[in-house]
């Protein structure tokens, strides 16, 4: 990050007079001390390190007194209108004044994509050093996702997820009925291991769908991604009907034809289940010889294989 | 046709911000005008008015706003509203205490809410003056809603998640009597069991002082003389403000539930001057015959009436106009019915003084009392053989009308029943 904005990403800095002070002091006078002193220094020196807080003061200023707490988790996953309660029009007052204390502007377009936290301060920081923005995080509800997925149930272990340049989270509830439970094991349902595996994989395959691999405009063919391998699986938790798993997996190395991801299940704040890394293959669709429709069947990420290395 | 009840109100008024203190200041004559301090300036010329108390609502920022500590408004709630949206979700909060109804019987496809107001002058000013300054996309988003005329109606109905019929009343000074007419037609034809029924207006510099212009403000300087309706001395009305609820039930309704009936609406009647666009008719053609419409359609003749609150703002010409048209009905008659002007008490509350004389009927109608007409010196000899009545008599009328005229000459006559 640039440390002095005109020096190293050329922001050109105007004089912050009285009158400037005394109307950012206004602008602000429901915000926080400290984002008031951020947002003058940064109207002072254009260091952008001040940016994280100057956003996060504004957007705390509009989330009801009762929700703020969220806000000191410093968690840049928050969604703004699921966690914070903050809906468009609130999302615009918040754009105003941020537009009014930046001494920017921002249109509606850019605007529609920021979904969580960490969304706008990237958003804002590549906006003032005129860096190019990032794809947002992309959230898709169940029907998006088994549109997009080769792999459909009974056998998919993804509900909601978002996806976006650095990895990607899913939900998965298990209800009981998944068909496996009835034998694994006897009276006792217990989610096998291997399909915490699998639920893992099946989430590093949306990454590889949904996610920015490659060069743009570069698109992964499903029909391509299969298990190749992994390393360093430990299970922590039972997980039984009931528990919603919080699946997330981060991508370690991307290069076709390999794309290897860490990832790691949690229910609620208890660790249920990591892997280091788990390695699928991978190639664009442009490198894929068309085959016939009927040539070969969507695949699965190979859950055989995956279930033998877990129990390796 | 189906009967119709009042059984709930709400006030936020200028002669006080409950049902209980508003009573007593009807029974005891006690006005609500003062010296307006933002009309304390050598420029403005009127200094009277009658300001809503215990609330401040003078900046452009709702944040800043300061109202009783019973209501409790969060900032999403405070953002799309004038001041006279904030005087209305209070009122309104009375008025479903005030008859008893919890959410499950409000929020349903069976209960609607007519509403008036003409905007917020004050906010639309600021917001437009903004938009001129610093450029449209620095204008708040909720800036339009919270200031076009409507904003009464888009505010409480997605506040209180009302289901059924819903809109908003222009017709200027008779917009909410309005309201509450049509809120009477969807209750008695069946489509509705239950309806709100809303006046409000912020009563500030700029909703009252643009009347400075046409001459209707009175002058006095004195603020327990300036609204004297029907006395020869008038010089013009007292401007206010406030909000005033009004719960409207169907006969199912009060059978089912059981609540406190103040009265019986029995019907209404309007009819329009065709005259000129700011002056009532001189003979008050428009007045007499709504008067008539109304005694019609709620099979009432004129000697069953007791009571009439009459529209007398303190303006020369109104005033003398409307007691033409109610001695052209009511004839010669020295001893029926009473007639008086609240506005003498309250000023006049513009798009909000249908519903909230309304209110004043449905009061005296179950507190039993006929509130007098304040602040008469001199009768004007032209109101000569009317019972307008200079103190408030303890009896309870039975038969009640209430008379609204707006711009444009257009009349409106509710007419309240007892209710056994």
């Amino acid at each position: 990050m640039a440390h002095v904005a005109n020096n190293s990403s050329g922001i050109p800095l105007k004089t912050f007079t009285a009158d400037d002070d005394a109307n950012l002091r206004e602008a602000l006078k429901r915000c926080s001390a400290a984002t008031y002193e951020a947002a003058a220094q940064f109207r002072k020196t254009g260091n952008t390190e001040h940016l994280p807080a100057i956003v996060l003061g504004i957007i705390e200023r509009y989330v009801e007194p009762d929700l703020r707490a969220k806000l000191k988790d410093t968690d840049d996953d928050l969604r703004i209108i699921e966690d914070l309660g903050i809906d468009s029009l609130t999302m615009m007052e918040i754009v105003i004044l941020v537009e009014d204390v930046l001494q920017m502007t921002i249109n509606n377009e850019e605007l529609r994509h920021l979904r969580t936290v960490g969304d706008v301060k990237t958003f804002i920081e590549c906006k003032v050093s005129g860096l190019p923005l990032p794809k947002p995080t992309k959230f898709m509800p169940i029907e998006q996702i088994m549109s997009v997925m080769p792999i459909q149930p009974p056998f998919l272990f993804l509900g909601e997820a978002s996806v976006n340049a650095h990895g990607a989270n899913a939900k998965y509830k298990i209800s009981g009925q998944e068909f496996f439970l009835q034998g694994h094991f006897k009276d006792n349902p217990v989610l096998p291991a291997s399909i915490m595996l699998e639920a893992l994989g099946q989430l590093a395959v949306l990454f590889l769908l949904e996610g920015q691999v490659g060069e743009a405009g570069r698109v992964v063919d499903h029909r391509t991604i299969f298990f190749t391998s992994c390393e360093g699986v430990r299970c922590h938790r039972v997980c039984k009907p009931g528990d919603v798993l919080s699946l997330s997996i981060k991508p370690k190395r991307l290069k076709s034809p390999l794309a290897t991801f860490e990832g790691q299940i949690r229910v609620g704040q208890e660790k249920a289940a990591i892997a280091e890394e788990i390695t699928l293959t991978f190639a664009f669709a442009e490198e894929v010889a068309q085959p016939a429709p009927e040539a070969q069947p969507a695949p699965a990420t190979t859950a055989g294989q995956s279930q033998a290395a877990v129990n390796a | 046709m189906r009967k119709v009840y009042i059984t709930g109100v709400g006030f936020i008024t200028s002669i006080g911000n409950d049902a209980i203190a508003v009573t007593e200041s009807l029974r005891e004559l006690r006005h609500g005008m003062v010296q307006y301090p933002p009309f304390q300036k050598p420029e403005v010329p009127v200094k009277v008015a009658a300001p809503i108390k215990d609330f401040q609502t003078a900046t452009t920022d709702a944040e800043d706003w300061i109202f009783p500590a019973r209501y409790n408004i969060r900032r999403e709630t405070l953002r799309g509203m004038a001041p006279h949206g904030i005087y209305a979700y209070c009122a309104m909060l009375q008025a479903v205490e005030d008859a008893k109804l919890t959410e499950a019987d409000w929020s349903n496809p069976d209960t609607g809410l007519y509403a008036a107001s003409a905007g917020s002058p004050f906010l639309l000013g600021y917001h437009l003056e903004r938009m001129r300054k610093l450029g449209v996309m620095r204008c708040p988003p909720l800036g339009i809603v919270a200031s076009i005329s409507g904003t009464v109606n888009f505010n409480l109905v997605s506040q209180f998640k009302i289901k059924g019929a819903s809109t908003g009343f222009s017709s200027a000074c008779a917009s909410s009597a309005h309201a509450l007419g049509f809120a009477y037609d969807e209750i008695a034809r069946g489509r509705q069991n239950r309806m709100f029924v809303i006046g409000a207006e912020d009563g500030n510099v700029e909703s009252i002082l643009p009347f400075a212009g046409m001459r209707a403000l009175s002058l006095q300087t004195d603020p327990a003389i300036a609204s004297r309706p029907f006395d020869v001395a008038r010089d013009g009305f007292v401007g206010t403000g406030g909000a005033t609820v009004l719960v409207l039930e169907s006969e199912e309704e009060v059978q089912r539930r059981g609540p406190k009936v103040y009265c019986e609406v029995a019907g209404w009647g309007q009819a329009s001057d065709g005259y000129n666009v700011a002056i009532s008719h001189p003979e008050g053609h428009g007045l007499r015959l709504a008067i008539t419409n109304a005694l019609k359609y709620s099979d009432t003749t004129a000697e069953q009436v007791d009571y009439v609150n009459a529209h007398a703002t303190s303006t020369p010409i109104g005033d003398i106009s409307e007691a033409r048209a109610l001695k052209s009905i009511f004839g010669q008659s020295p001893t029926r019915p009473a007639v008086s002007s609240t506005k003498a008490l309250t000023g006049h509350g513009l798009s909000l003084a249908g519903a909230m004389e309304a209110g004043f009927c449905a009061l005296a109608m179950k507190e039993g009392f006929m509130p007098g007409s304040a602040h008469i010196t001199k009768l004007d000899p032209a109101c000569e053989g009317l019972n307008i009545i200079r103190a408030t008599l303890p009896h309870r009328p039975n038969v009640v009308l209430s008379n609204s005229s707006g711009f444009g000459g257009a009349n409106v006559v509710l007419v309240f029943k007892g209710a056994n």
